[in-house]
């Protein structure tokens, strides 16, 4: 789960740094003259080190983006609006009001598992923010619902189950509220 | 208390007024401080689900007056601080100071106002075009009064600015305040790093306040009836944002800069690597902001790519020329621990920390689950709680010291110091486990997928009473000796 | 196989005979048809591509000039197609709708290469000699990546069905009701759909990028919006700079102005470079060091 490991990357280096500082103040208790020139070395050395790790960082991450490149075609559409304070999912594209009024209160979609899904996004009228949580209740992955645009995320949901649309984007009084539905079989 | 009459050529009666002017500051900050973390502790109690009965617009009008107020303080905390130790080489305005502070003052009324009377809830950065959506929750009038306060913050923070940045002309020249000639390899005129780091950091906040004015009057234009752009007006409203919050970090990183070397007994000099650091993050920090726009799509990949590869970019001078030039400064000397150094040097390394939870999020890959979950405020209060307010309390309890010339307990230090880090780490712990475990930002109640919110919520309390102990016996202590100062 | 099959080959000498032809053929044609085929409902609104995008069309035989007989898959298989229906008696859209989709296709470029264009007849009563002849007329080129063709009438329903085109039999005209569309298809799943009864280039190149793997990751809506930031343009597929964006700058631009400002009016004081050369050995305005 990439959020976990998100979480350890920054807990295993917050001790260091952590431990660090520790190290230095206590190295007050032993006062003594530094040599400056091999601070500066340490310090050199500290740069390429931060480069390095960040180069690499950036080398595998760079290309796990939520934006598609490669050259597949989704099997399934889904259409969403966001609106206070309700999130319309529909398999046909809701392009007004009453659509949306539908959407929210029809049948929930079903894509199956595992497809490629599209999701196009879009707002009626504040922003909101599209998000899918799995039915372990595990965020999956998510785009902004903004008005004047169609945000396209395009994903994989591999287990079957119920998934929960929420807004990750405060929209008012009932942000909280906001949501949708989404059957994954 | 002796005088000094310097070289800047302050008189006894002006010196006098800056320091009443500085404690004034000081003291504001300090009754800010306790009520807007009880606001936090009440939109937490909130999520504990211990206030069943308030209607939740009060949670996001709670949030916006926490947020605004927050940045507010802390903004004008290091603003106020770096006035004081830049008129060790200047002569800033006092007046201009005195103007800032009834203009805050003005500001903050406002804020009280339209939150919590008119119930204005949109947030701090109160994205477009939300302030117009209020579906009943609030009038306009709290609309406009928020924005009226924004103005006036935004107008009076440009001219105390404006005034720092003159202050600082008449005595470098624009180039020689950046340090450019270190850049040349000359090391003459000497440039304290302080000047330099807040030359960097006024000339960026000058952008990010003109932005937040261009935000205010492209609502106008929208409330007149021409739709503006949203993917504009949130591409302005994080670079006035993350500016605002980045400019107010560096300005405490400044303080430091000048400060910890007092305690430390060594010099913190400008070289090579420390300009050209500086000049390097006045340049990246307008790209920065970026990284808050990943999840609009509508934004071209390459500029989303760009964003991850500055904000990494950032990283670099922050940890290898200020995080480490902390450390060598401390490392063997004979530092004198004090609760002002030791919190000076507690905040670096709670910028640190929250600067690796930045990286993390800043990474589009990992910004996809974490964008807006609990992890962002984890780590911008790592930087704030555990960072700038650290720096700015011990820059307060240092000055208090110096005005007051009363000394600290050092039985009461070490409670302070452990209360607030066990309070603060707690509390943020209780925020990183919660993004962790995708519950959202910003959410007045938990809904079923992510109740274990509610949890996080709870356990965050318990912490932030800790804290709040900690807070309070600082109080007690700074306080008292800021109250003293005013017999100087 | 979609090398063998026909493209237009018709060179200029015979293309005028054929479409002398066609008009004939036209001609007598429309004194025998009395009821013809309908397919689908009619609609004043056009087929929305949202209904239709990425759905997988049937795989129809297609019958060339020359009797030879393919299938769409043959012709996706290695590369994606722009599909259109038309019909040759057409006496109102179809033909300027093939001029226009022709001087797209040669804005957009990659026709043949990147692309086919394969143009169906849903009319019974036409040959495919008959479509052949309305691409000469149109002045589409010979090897340029065109087919033309026809299909069995129970395929033509299959592909209408499957992209929301219809076609009804008017008697008061003796024509076809239907719109003009075209079907952009990748591996035989619809990707876009150009409703319309001219088709842009600019919307044309947008499709071309998408076959090349390029993906929109959003779009705007219709409607004007003051200040955009960004512009797509599909034909170079790159994003361009829009008026918003000078607002961006702004901010910055004002805080280099106003600094250098400040500076250059300190710089005109006296006192600066005078401070600069004296040592100061105090603390600050207030401090008592």
């Amino acid at each position: 789960m990439i959020q976990m490991r998100g979480l350890y990357i920054f807990i295993a280096v917050a001790a260091a740094l952590v431990t660090v500082f520790a190290y230095v103040a206590s190295s007050t208790r032993r006062a003594h003259d530094i040599d400056f020139h091999r601070a500066y070395a340490v310090r050199k050395a500290l740069f390429f080190a931060l480069l390095a790790v960040l180069a690499t960082g950036l080398w595998f991450t760079l290309g796990n983006t939520p934006y598609p490149r490669d050259n597949e075609i989704p099997t399934n559409v889904v259409f969403v609006v966001g609106k206070q304070f309700s999130f319309g999912v529909s398999a046909a594209p809701i392009l007004d009001d009453e659509q949306y009024q539908a959407a929210t209160f029809a049948e929930p979609v079903d894509v199956p598992a595992g497809a490629l899904v599209e999701f196009r996004v879009t707002s009626f009228d504040v922003n909101h923010g599209f998000s899918l949580y799995s039915p372990a209740g595990q965020l999956v992955a998510q785009t902004q619902a903004m008005p004047g645009y169609v945000n396209r995320l395009r994903v994989r949901l591999g287990d079957p189950g119920t998934y929960t649309v929420l807004c990750l984007e405060m929209c008012g009084m009932a942000h909280h509220r906001m949501r949708g539905i989404l059957y994954v079989k | 208390m002796d005088v000094t009459i310097d070289t800047i050529g302050w008189t006894n009666v002006e010196a006098r007024s800056w320091r009443r002017m500085t404690l004034v500051w000081g003291l504001t900050v300090l009754v800010l401080l306790p009520v807007l973390v009880a606001l936090g502790a009440y939109m937490r109690m909130f999520q504990s689900n211990v206030l069943p009965s308030v209607a939740p617009e009060w949670f996001y009008a709670v949030l916006t007056l926490h947020s605004l107020g927050m940045v507010g303080a802390w903004f004008v905390g290091t603003m106020a601080g770096i006035s004081y130790l830049l008129s060790k080489y200047t002569r800033p305005s006092l007046a201009v100071a005195r103007f800032a502070y009834l203009g805050t003052i003005a500001g903050v009324v406002l804020l009280i106002a339209c939150t919590l009377v008119g119930r204005f809830g949109a947030g701090w950065y109160f994205l477009f075009p939300l302030p117009l959506y209020a579906q009943g929750v609030w009038s306009p009038w709290a609309t406009w009064t928020f924005f009226a306060a924004l103005a006036t913050l935004g107008v009076c923070w440009t001219i105390w600015t404006l005034d720092l940045l003159r202050a600082i002309a008449q005595r470098y020249s624009l180039g020689t305040a950046l340090c450019l000639h270190y850049l040349a390899g000359r090391t003459a005129p000497e440039v304290p790093p302080m000047i330099l780091i807040s030359t960097v950091s006024l000339i960026a906040n000058i952008a990010g306040l003109v932005a937040a004015v261009i935000v205010i009057a492209l609502f106008g234009v929208q409330a007149l009836g021409v739709d503006i752009d949203p993917l504009l007006m949130k591409n302005l409203t994080f670079f006035f944002g993350h500016l605002l919050v980045n400019v107010t970090m560096y300005l405490g990183v400044a303080m430091v800069y000048e400060l910890l070397p007092l305690y430390a007994g060594r010099p913190w000099k400008t070289n090579r690597v420390v300009a050209m650091a500086w000049n390097a993050l006045l340049f990246l920090i307008f790209f920065a902001y970026f990284h808050h726009l990943y999840m609009d799509f509508a934004q071209p990949t390459w500029v989303q790519t760009f964003g991850q590869i500055s904000s990494y970019l950032l990283s670099i001078p922050a940890a290898v020329v200020s995080i480490f030039g902390t450390l060598a400064l401390v490392y063997a000397s004979k530092m004198r621990w004090r609760l002002a150094s030791i919190l000076l040097f507690l905040g670096i390394m709670g910028w640190g920390v929250g600067g690796i939870a930045a990286v993390i999020d800043s990474t589009v890959e990992f910004n996809v689950r974490f964008h807006n979950t609990l992890w962002v405020p984890a780590h911008f209060h790592t930087y704030y709680l555990m960072g700038v307010v650290l720096i700015v309390l011990g820059f307060i309890d240092h000055f208090s010291q110096d005005v007051s010339k009363a000394g600290e307990i050092s039985s009461r230090t070490k409670w302070t110091v452990g209360l607030l880090v066990v309070g603060g780490y707690g509390f943020l712990a209780m925020f990183y486990w919660g993004g962790a475990h995708s519950v959202p930002r910003r959410y007045a109640v938990y809904p079923d997928e992510v109740a274990q919110g509610a949890l996080y919520a709870r356990l965050a309390l318990a912490f932030i009473a800790v804290l709040f102990l900690g807070i309070v016996i600082y109080l007690w202590e700074t306080g008292r000796r800021c109250l003293k100062g005013f017999a100087s | 196989m979609p090398q063998r099959l026909r493209v237009v080959t018709a060179r200029p000498a015979i293309r005028r005979a054929r479409q002398a032809l066609a008009s004939c053929l036209l001609l007598t044609l429309a004194g025998r048809v009395e009821a013809q085929s309908s397919m689908g409902t009619a609609s004043a609104e056009p087929p929305d591509e949202a209904a239709y995008v990425y759905k997988q069309l049937p795989d129809v035989p297609v019958l060339g000039a020359g009797a030879d007989t393919t299938r769409l898959s043959a012709l996706w298989q290695d590369r994606p197609v722009l599909l259109v229906m038309v019909f040759s008696r057409c006496a109102g859209t179809c033909s300027p709708f093939l001029r226009s989709l022709k001087s797209a296709v040669s804005e957009a470029g990659g026709a043949g290469s990147a692309y086919r264009i394969v143009v169906l007849s849903f009319d019974q009563a036409d040959t495919a000699a008959d479509v052949e002849a309305m691409g000469a007329n149109a002045g589409i080129r010979p090897n340029t990546g065109w087919v033309f063709g026809i299909a069995p009438p129970s395929d033509i329903r299959r592909l209408a069905e499957a992209t929301g085109f219809w076609f009804r039999w008017d008697p008061t005209t003796a024509q076809y009701d239907h719109p003009s569309m075209v079907v952009a298809v990748d591996r035989g799943r619809v990707l876009r759909m150009l409703v319309g009864a001219t088709v842009s280039g600019t919307e044309l190149s947008e499709i071309v990028q998408e076959f090349g793997g390029k993906f929109v990751p959003a779009y705007a809506l219709p409607g004007k919006l003051a200040f955009r930031c960004f512009e797509y343009d599909p034909t170079s597929g790159r994003y361009s700079l829009d008026w918003g964006l000078l607002l961006l700058f702004l901010p910055g631009g004002f805080a280099v102005a106003a600094t250098m400002s400040v500076f250059h009016r300190a710089s005109s004081r006296v006192h600066r470079d005078a401070h600069v050369r004296r040592e100061t050995g105090s603390s600050g305005a207030g401090s008592a060091s």
